[in-house]
């Protein structure tokens, strides 16, 4: 009785939503814009789907646009950016999905009748393997799957699309009239006239035998030192996520042919900050011994071959870890400091992280602790370690983010503040420990603590 | 020691224990950073074999706490039938590392347990020269023993089994060893319980440590039966001596693996013999001072007869009920080096169990082998309780050292007291001033001459040299002994031996034992440069991250311990060697042909077969070599189906290429290691599948496997990896069950009127009466 009860308010809540729904659509849709050109790139080239779409808007009521809504298809976006025509981004916020699909309001900061802006995304998982098992000489073919049409709210007067893609060798794609092919480009379009919401299906099969390499999970550690170190640590776990190796593996066919194991991982580079010192890439069984570094002009070069090529669906993890003077990256106002680094860092061109957990370790006696990040992230609570000479333990601030791309790097900054006594304390813990054990030696040698008392003997 | 006035006395004393705790300080830090080569050359990593193992049941430990260690029933070794690891381990090593390791984490210190594994047998070095010290001066002086712990602080005989990472029972062991016996000769000098109490515990901490303690179990009675022979009998033997045994045999009992074998084999019974045989004598010379001469004569020889017979038969009739253990063959092995060829092939197949040869003894010991014999000379000159018990030492060592190249290493503590003694002996008759002077710079002169050795660097040498010699010259011209001429040539000679013996030991530790041997390291002829063979991790490594996480690896037992720490996957058999008939399976898979092995691997349930292959880069110690020890293992417990002859060829030889025996280039073996490397051209204008480590083109080249497939080979070829096939994968075409009917369609039955069911053609036509034509 008690449930169908629930059930029924349920019910009733969700009607009166949905009319609430409805009188905003009404609303919004009096406003009628409608896009008058839409230009996307598509870049599949990499195992990303990187989307660039110029959007012109115009009301037709002539009335001045102030917010515009965003409908996304791409089931794993991971980034989202937003420029208008001065090159400025303009701020959005990311509404409630309803059935699963993805909008995003944006307001402008000048409202006028006609809008130009630039919408960038970029999504992981869009192309997928096809077939999902190859040979370890096969070239790995890949499928994309998308909207033909821009997926949008609004009515779209004209729209084209161009395709880049990673090689000419193109099995098959959506062949709507009209569209041109030029070796490794397609262009689609122009379509006229697509009603608001429209959805064709756009597929594409082709070659490409780029690494498709996910990071399951990062988690990355810094170890803030008022001593003027900060000491990085990222814990990697990393699959090959494009088509599955099936049947054997040759190690003769690897080293003699060519065209063996295109698609598979060799090296890649990882860039570290210029400053970066006493670099270490290692796992479990200790030191990775294959890897390369360069100093370039305003960064580190380091390439990192894992232990074994990595084939589809293999793994590794391995743990990579540097140290950085904290003054590039520490600001201080008498105990109030301000700490600006990256929430993650380069691992590899392209990279799609599935999860990352970041870990930011506060030299002992820091309170005040505070957060600003670029972008959402779900904060973990505080915990404390006890690493060297630590007596009550340091703060450790983390939290964790899915689904993160190249774009996503960009600084973090913390705020807390720390008195710089404290710093003394570990020096002091350590002379008066020695003290103490000189102060028992010389107490021990120069007392008698035997029972008998007997002559010394020589 | 001398009979001086007081205040240059005790000043005297205040220097000497400022130069021992220096020159110890010192022999400790040589001692460590000699074994640090590898780690610097390297990182800081587990090395070889056994350690891997260690170095897991450690982590479990810390991991896991105590007691789940003592039950651990690892069901990742011995598949299918698991290992007892808490009951069939010495579990000191872990004790001490992860007492350290729970230490160091109480003061919020966060060493990683690898960390402290890699570096605790270069820590222990340091103790155990602390207590050779100790113990030679016991025996001799404190000049000789500061020679002692320096020499042992740095000689290669013992780096051999310490390098930083060679995380093995040895590293702790020799310490405990060399700290008992001192503690054992206090007690017998002072003849005080606690000293003898003290000796227990330390024998307990050894017996928890290394299968060696039998070592002490049984050197300690020796010596007290020597003494009792000798007719050094005293109260204080009695005293040590007992509560010695009584203590130690509780204490050595409480270790899981140790159990009963001290009241039940016979590795133990002489140190019980000789306690009963100490409390008869003791019981005689109580009675001998209560009795009259005539009643104690027939007590003695009734008495004595009766209890030899009785000890006789009881010993006799309890070996043959199996209460007590006859010698393990293991034991056999050490009286008759040809034993474990002949019955025991898997001991004899490892290397550090073969006799040693000469050369070795003077590689590990140098200069020392020489100067040992001149301090048992010494020792038994000068005669005395403790000296019997160094001697005695000295010569079971040396008998143990010359069965086992492993063995070596309890001879070197040994050699290092006595050649201390001998250059103590050396540099008392030539370093003596007015024999009225203290013997105080006697000692303080040694030990600079040990500083000087320490402190490896020549430079330092000649300086402390030269002022030696400088002063030596100027004490010397009142002496009317030896010429002082005479005295200074002695006295560089010594030195330069000693540098020599600096150098070469540096040399050897260097060279010789800092090598990880799980990353190989070759220099490039053309460019000079150092490249790094990192192919076991890289193929471990594979293992661990990219097959199932139960999946179970077939490997020769060398690598089982490797395959069980680095890769985590559950082996066949490891280095515990414990079931012979199970490692003689592995053996007989890897030399059958290929069908036969799939069906041994079937019934083991293996999944991954990894093989050793040194033909790419000229490895010599991979399987191919070492196969005839698995076919001959094999043929231990196989002997219908494997034949060691088999596998050579018409004229005896072991040879790989087109002139090997056919059981040869068919085995499992042969094809995991060559396969597709027939086609593999090293050189642009050598042949094709040339192996670089037996100097020959392979014999057989194009084969195909049926059975199994390459699911990894690394980067040089080292290491290979198979996987075996499941029973659908191989010959036939996978079918479902669906597509395996033939879909009757377009059937057209051939039969007509003529050919009828059963008709046969050219049926011989029978005529009665006739007979038919052939």
């Amino acid at each position: 009785m008690y449930v169908s009860k629930f059930e029924a308010s349920m019910a009733t809540n969700f009607v009166i939503y949905l009319a609430f729904g409805a009188l905003l659509c009404l609303a919004t849709a009096k406003g009628e814009i409608v896009n008058t050109n839409v230009e996307r790139t598509l870049d599949l080239t990499s195992q990303l789907v990187k989307t660039t779409t110029k959007i012109s808007a115009e009301d037709s009521a002539g009335k001045p646009i102030v917010e515009y809504v965003f409908f996304t298809s791409e089931p794993s976006l991971a980034y989202i950016a937003v420029k208008d025509s001065g090159d400025k981004s303009v701020p959005f916020k990311r509404n409630d999905p309803v059935k699963g699909e993805q909008s995003f309001t944006f307001t402008f900061p000048k409202a006028a009748t006609k809008q130009t802006f630039v919408v960038e995304t970029v999504a992981s998982k869009g192309i997928r393997p096809h077939p999902e098992e190859i040979r370890q000489n096969d070239k790995q073919f890949v499928r994309y799957t998308g909207n033909l049409h821009l997926y949008s709210k609004y009515r779209t007067t004209s729209q084209k699309t161009n395709v880049k893609l990673s090689s000419s060798n193109i099995l098959s794609h959506t062949q709507v009239k009209p569209f041109s092919v030029s070796s490794n480009k397609i262009t689609l379009g122009p379509y006229d006239n697509a009603e608001a919401f429209s959805q064709e299906a756009l597929v594409i099969h082709y070659e490409n035998s780029a690494p498709f390499v996910t990071v399951n999970t990062l988690e990355r550690t810094l170890e803030i030192s008022h001593w003027g170190n900060i000491a990085v640590q990222e814990s990697i776990q990393m699959t090959h996520t494009g088509a599955k190796l099936k049947g054997s593996f040759s190690r003769y066919d690897f080293q003699k042919e060519g065209r063996s194991g295109l698609a598979a991982l060799k090296s890649y580079k990882t860039y570290l900050p210029a400053s970066a010192s006493g670099v270490y890439y290692r796992d479990t069984n200790g030191n990775i011994s294959t890897s390369n570094m360069n100093s370039v002009r305003d960064f580190i070069e380091l390439e990192l071959r894992p232990r074994f090529p990595l084939f589809g669906g293999w793994k590794t993890q391995y743990t990579l870890g540097y140290n950085v003077p904290s003054y590039e990256y520490m600001f201080n106002d008498g105990n109030k400091y301000q700490l600006k680094m990256h929430l993650i860092d380069h691992i590899y061109d392209n990279m799609a992280i599935d999860e990352a957990t970041i870990k930011i370790i506060l030299p002992e006696g820091s309170s005040d602790i505070r957060l600003s990040t670029p972008y959402s992230i779900s904060r973990l609570p505080n915990e404390l370690v006890h690493t060297y000479l630590d007596t009550i333990g340091r703060p450790v601030v983390s939290f964790s983010k899915s689904n993160l791309v190249e774009s996503h790097i960009s600084d973090f900054t913390l705020y807390y503040s720390f008195s710089k006594t404290s710093m003394l304390q570990e020096p002091l813990l350590v002379s008066g420990f020695i003290y103490i054990i000189f102060l028992f030696t010389i107490i021990f040698l120069r007392l008698d603590f035997s029972i008998t008392s007997h002559a010394h003997k020589e | 020691m001398n009979r001086t006035p007081k205040m240059l006395n005790s000043k005297v004393a205040g220097y000497s224990s400022l130069i021992t705790f220096a020159i110890l300080l010192i022999a400790w830090l040589a001692g460590f950073s000699s074994r640090l080569f590898a780690v610097i050359r390297f990182e800081s990593i587990i090395h070889e074999f056994d350690p891997w193992f260690n170095y897991r049941a450690t982590a479990y430990m810390v991991q896991n706490g105590w007691y789940n260690f003592l039950n651990w029933f690892d069901e990742r070794a011995w598949y299918p039938l698991g290992r007892i690891v808490g009951g069939t381990v010495y579990p000191g090593l872990m004790i001490t590392s992860g007492g350290i390791h729970w230490l160091l984490h109480v003061l919020n210190i966060p060493v990683h347990i690898r960390d402290i594994c890699v570096f605790l047998a270069p820590i222990f070095s340091g103790l155990t020269s602390i207590s050779t010290y100790l113990l030679t001066k016991e025996l001799w002086s404190a000049g000789a023993g500061l020679f002692a712990a320096s020499f042992i602080a740095i000689v290669p005989g013992y780096i051999s089994r310490s390098v930083a990472g060679s995380y093995d029972n040895e590293g702790i062991a020799i310490f405990a060893l060399q700290f008992t016996y001192f503690l054992w000769v206090r007690s017998v000098k002072t003849g005080s319980v606690f000293w003898s109490a003290a000796a227990a515990l330390s024998y307990f901490y050894m017996v928890s440590a290394w299968g060696g303690y039998v070592f002490i179990i049984n050197l300690i009675p020796l010596h007290v039966f020597v003494l009792l022979i000798m007719g050094r009998y005293s109260p204080r033997l009695l005293t040590s001596y007992s509560t010695f045994y009584i203590l130690g045999l509780l204490f050595s009992m409480q270790i899981p693996f140790v159990g009963f074998q001290p009241i039940r084999t016979s590795e133990h019974m002489a140190a019980l013999g000789v306690f009963v045989l100490l409390m008869a004598v003791a019981t005689l010379r109580h009675l001998q001072s209560v009795l009259s001469r005539n009643e104690f004569r027939k007590l003695f020889i009734v008495g004595g007869l009766l209890v030899g017979v009785g000890v006789f038969v009881a010993v006799v009739v309890l070996t043959m009920l199996g209460v007590v253990a006859p010698w393990s063959g293991r034991f056999y092995s050490l009286w008759d080096t040809g034993y474990a060829k002949i019955h025991i092939p898997i001991i004899a197949s490892v290397s550090e169990h073969q006799p040693t040869t000469w050369f070795s003894f003077f590689f590990d010991l140098h200069i020392l082998v020489c100067a040992f014999p001149v301090g048992v000379w010494y020792c038994i000159k000068q005669i005395n309780d403790e000296r019997v018990f160094v001697v005695l030492y000295a010569i079971s060592a040396v008998y143990f050292a010359g069965v086992m190249v492993r063995l070596m290493l309890t001879l070197t503590p040994v050699v290092c007291m006595l050649a201390g003694v001998a250059f103590s002996g050396l540099l008392d008759v030539f370093l003596q001033e007015d024999s009225s002077k203290r013997m105080g710079t006697a000692v303080s002169s040694a030990t600079e001459v040990d500083e000087a050795e320490d402190s490896i660097e020549k430079k330092t040498l000649y300086d402390k040299a030269g002022k030696l010699k400088h002063r030596t010259k100027h004490d010397a011209q009142q002496d009317t002994g030896i010429s002082s001429n005479l005295k200074s040539i002695v006295i560089l000679a010594v030195l330069m031996l000693l540098m020599m013996f600096a150098v070469h030991c540096t040399w050897v530790t260097s060279n010789a034992y800092s090598s990880p041997s799980i990353v190989l390291a070759f220099h490039n002829s053309q460019d000079g440069s150092r490249n790094i063979l990192d192919d076991f991790r890289e193929a471990y490594y594979w293992l661990s991250q990219n097959t199932a996480d139960d999946a179970r690896v077939m490997s020769w037992w060398d690598y089982g311990y490797q395959i069980a720490g680095m890769a985590n996957r559950t082996t066949l058999v490891d280095n515990n060697t414990w079931n012979n008939s199970h490692i003689a399976l592995v053996g007989k898979a890897m030399s059958s042909t290929e069908e036969k092995s799939y069906e041994i691997m079937t019934s083991l349930d293996v999944d991954y077969v990894l093989v050793i292959f040194g033909g790419v880069i000229g490895y010599s110690g991979d399987d191919i070599n070492k196969f005839l020890w698995m076919v001959r293992i094999a043929e231990g417990e196989h002997p219908k189906d494997i034949k060691e002859s088999d596998y050579f060829t018409d004229r005896g030889e072991f040879r790989v290429d087109a002139e090997g025996a056919p059981a040869l280039l068919n085995c499992l073996m042969y094809k995991l290691s060559y396969y597709r490397f027939g086609e593999l051209k090293l050189d642009y204008r050598g042949p094709s599948g040339y192996d670089r480590t037996r100097n020959a083109v392979i014999g057989n080249k194009d084969f195909d496997l049926t059975y199994l497939e390459e699911a990894y080979t690394t980067e040089h070829w080292l290491v290979r990896i198979y996987r075996v096939k499941k029973p659908h994968e191989f010959n036939r075409p996978s079918l479902k069950t669906k597509e395996r009917t033939i879909p009757p369609a377009n059937f057209i039955s051939r039969k007509n009127s003529k050919r009828r069911k059963g008709y046969i053609r050219n049926r011989p036509v029978v005529v009665k009466g006739k007979r038919t034509l052939k």
